[in-house]
């Protein structure tokens, strides 16, 4: 079972596979125009398979991939593709813990594991996990399908999965993403426990690495690099395809990260990552100097409502009248 | 206990606002990051969607969502027009309308930050002295369209045609690019990221340009005028559609024949209704009243103006109240205690 599943990533990462398994993928219904992850917030997802094979290259790490394919956004698919680790499936845990389908196995096909939304819906936890001599391997990623009033996935976040586990605390909420240059918070756990002064690696596909070690409450609080290239704003903008990114100003240039911890207990070795995308700054394609001369603009074009005239006075322009205070 | 607390419908308004605004600016930081949907899906007034770390709802964005994603799209290809496309819309606006339904205007004046901060601003303006400006009945009539205009134009026309691929994916929110309660929630938690304005494209960086200066005007136009923004607020002509359906309204009766004559609560009213002074009935609850009941409290007359909800009256005048309230304050809003006195000319000197 494992070499199948061996063969199947090995096959699943050049493009042609890609394209030729979207051909017969079951079709899910990938609710809402809002769900995104790594693949749909950081690259088109038209581009599909050769981008996501290009960019799976710049890490050795275990790394969890989302992909969402389709014209229609009522008919996407999300499909889960795992590199770098060779597991038989894919789990699913949706933000309602108490639903019955609140965790499953998603089978591997040719293109990955379909995603489909429950009724839960709103934020999945997604990990595949592989062990060989001695060796855990943990990938892991977070998906939200869009969906108004989802609900708080803390609780779902925090619980135990695996031995060794990355979470971020928060993840970002709909509308909102990983960007570079802002600080964001994860907590790393063992067998459900903080854990204390442990070294995390944070590797981006820009090409930035750094480390980063968890404080005494086993978190920790990285600023992921301000690391893009000024080659990458030949692309188009996300504002120009519209869509709910492009009315929030989402950058579709996105990179992706991925922090990864490793933890020996008891003869083992346990290494456990987080990956997700990025992207630009918030001034990214923005003018701070403008915007505020702007603002000053108006105000200026304001000031004359603010000049004490000694009598009751008509201005032309603006069609006010000042009345005198009373006292 | 409640009329030693709130001892004017001002002073309980005044305090429903600013608990509000903390709600709708600070409420996800307040109570955790995943709870943002449901404060402000709850409160759908202009609490802003690109405030990253509190609310995301606003009645007028998910409008513009709705006509660019899903109604201007499915009208390029009229075969898909079923309820997969209007049944979303509805759900989402109608938590507006369900709240609408019992509050009316109330969003207005009670629950709006961006209301909450031009009043804000403008009691900041009476305590410098800066003057009162208003609008003449005959003026303020140019400027009542403009709120319509804002509404068919930026939050239904764009939005809709960016949807059907006539106009730029970019005008699928152009309200929201000239919205200035946009820079002034994010700025009240220390983003100053709205403040930039994006160069991408050049509708992008008209419509932002545009709205820097907006937010600017208002900023100071707001310490000598009333609600300056709410005069041209699209949110003011959505709710005007609706207003009557609602069973929350203001009604006036006619007491007496000086009554058009006194025109103490047109003076009072922020808007510059001045319909309320001279109108009775339901003429008297015009499409800019934003219920905040000042006319109410400032009619020196028992029970001529009343704020009713099905029939209910919630308050209504009262000349003793009114004796009262104006210790306190002019109807213009000039507080009797200005406990900040700043000379602005230049003083004379004392010997020659």
């Amino acid at each position: 079972m494992k070499v199948i599943a061996i063969l199947m990533t090995v096959l699943l990462v050049p493009e042609p596979f890609v394209h030729a398994a979207e051909g017969y993928a079951r079709t899910v219904v990938a609710h809402g125009e809002h769900g995104r992850t790594g693949e749909m917030r950081g690259m088109h997802s038209e581009s599909g398979g050769a981008m996501m094979a290009m960019s799976m290259s710049w890490t050795d790490y275990p790394l969890l991939k989302t992909r969402m394919s389709g014209e229609d956004r009522e008919q996407r698919q999300t499909t889960v593709v795992q590199k770098n680790i060779a597991a038989g499936s894919v789990d699913a845990w949706s933000n309602n813990l108490k639903d019955v389908n609140a965790h499953r196995h998603l089978p591997l096909g040719m293109a990955g594991a379909l995603l489909d939304k429950p009724e839960t819906g709103g934020y999945h936890w997604l990990s595949a996990r592989e062990e060989q001599a001695g060796r855990v391997l943990v990938a892991s990623t977070v998906y939200m399908f869009g969906e108004r009033n989802a609900q708080d996935p803390t609780a779902m976040f925090m619980q135990q999965k695996h031995e060794l586990e990355i979470i971020p605390n928060p993840y970002p909420r709909e509308h909102s993403r990983y960007r570079a240059d802002e600080i964001r918070k994860f907590v790393v756990h063992f067998i459900g426990k903080p854990l204390a002064n442990q070294k995390v690696v944070l590797v981006t596909q820009n090409g930035s690495r750094s480390e980063w070690t968890t404080d005494s409450t086993g978190a920790v609080a990285l600023r992921l690099p301000d690391d893009f290239k000024p080659e990458a704003d030949k692309k188009e903008p996300a504002e120009r395809r519209g869509g709910m990114q492009g009315m929030m100003g989402m950058q579709a240039q996105g990179s992706e990260f991925v922090l990864a911890t490793e933890y020996a207990k008891d003869g083992k070795t346990y290494v456990t990552t987080f990956n997700n995308s990025y992207s630009k700054n918030a001034y990214d394609k923005r003018s701070l100097a403008m915007g505020l001369g702007f603002t000053l603009l108006g105000m200026i074009g304001a000031m004359p409502l603010l000049r004490t005239r000694k009598t009751d006075q008509q201005t032309p322009s603006s069609g006010l009248t000042e009345k005198k205070e009373e006292a | 206990m409640l009329k030693t607390i709130f001892p004017t419908l001002g002073r309980f308004r005044f305090t429903v606002q600013i608990v509000m605004l903390f709600v709708t600016v600070y409420g996800g930081a307040l109570l955790g990051s995943y709870t943002v949907d449901r404060i402000s899906q709850a409160l759908p007034s202009l609490a802003c969607s690109y405030d990253k770390l509190t609310t995301d709802h606003c009645i007028l964005i998910v409008t513009q969502h709705q006509l660019h994603h899903r109604i201007g799209e499915a009208l390029t290809k009229i075969q898909d027009i079923t309820l997969k496309v209007f049944v979303p819309t509805l759900i989402s606006v109608g938590t507006f309308f369900a709240f609408f339904f019992f509050l009316n205007k109330a969003f207005c004046g009670w629950v709006c930050p961006m209301g909450t901060v031009q009043e804000l601003l403008f009691r900041i303006g009476r305590r410098l002295g800066r003057p009162l400006n208003r609008f003449k009945p005959e003026n303020v009539g140019r400027v009542r369209p403009v709120k319509w205009l804002m509404l068919l134009l930026l939050v239904l026309g764009l939005p809709l045609l960016a949807g059907m691929g006539v106009a730029s994916g970019e005008a699928g929110d152009a309200y929201c690019q000239v919205c200035p309660s946009r820079l002034a929630t994010t700025l009240l938690t220390a983003d100053a990221e709205q403040i930039a304005v994006r160069t991408s494209t050049s509708f992008n960086f008209i419509l932002g340009a545009a709205g820097n200066a907006l937010f600017g005007f208002v900023i100071i136009a707001a310490l000598a005028v009333r609600l300056p923004f709410c005069r041209i607020c699209p949110l003011l002509s959505w709710n005007a559609l609706f207003q009557k359906l609602s069973p929350m309204r203001l009604v006036k009766r006619e007491a007496h024949e000086k009554c058009a004559k006194c025109g103490v609560c047109e003076k009072a009213c922020p808007m510059d209704i001045h319909e309320i002074g001279t109108q009775f009935g339901k003429k008297a609850f015009h499409e800019d009243c934003t219920l905040c009941g000042r006319c109410a409290e400032y009619c020196p007359d028992d029970e001529v103006i009343q704020i009713r909800f099905f029939g209910i009256r919630l308050f209504g005048s009262s000349r003793d109240y009114y004796k009262n309230r104006v210790k306190q304050e002019s109807p213009e809003g000039m507080p009797k205690k200005r406990v900040i006195n700043i000379q602005f000319s230049k003083p004379k000197p004392e010997n020659g």
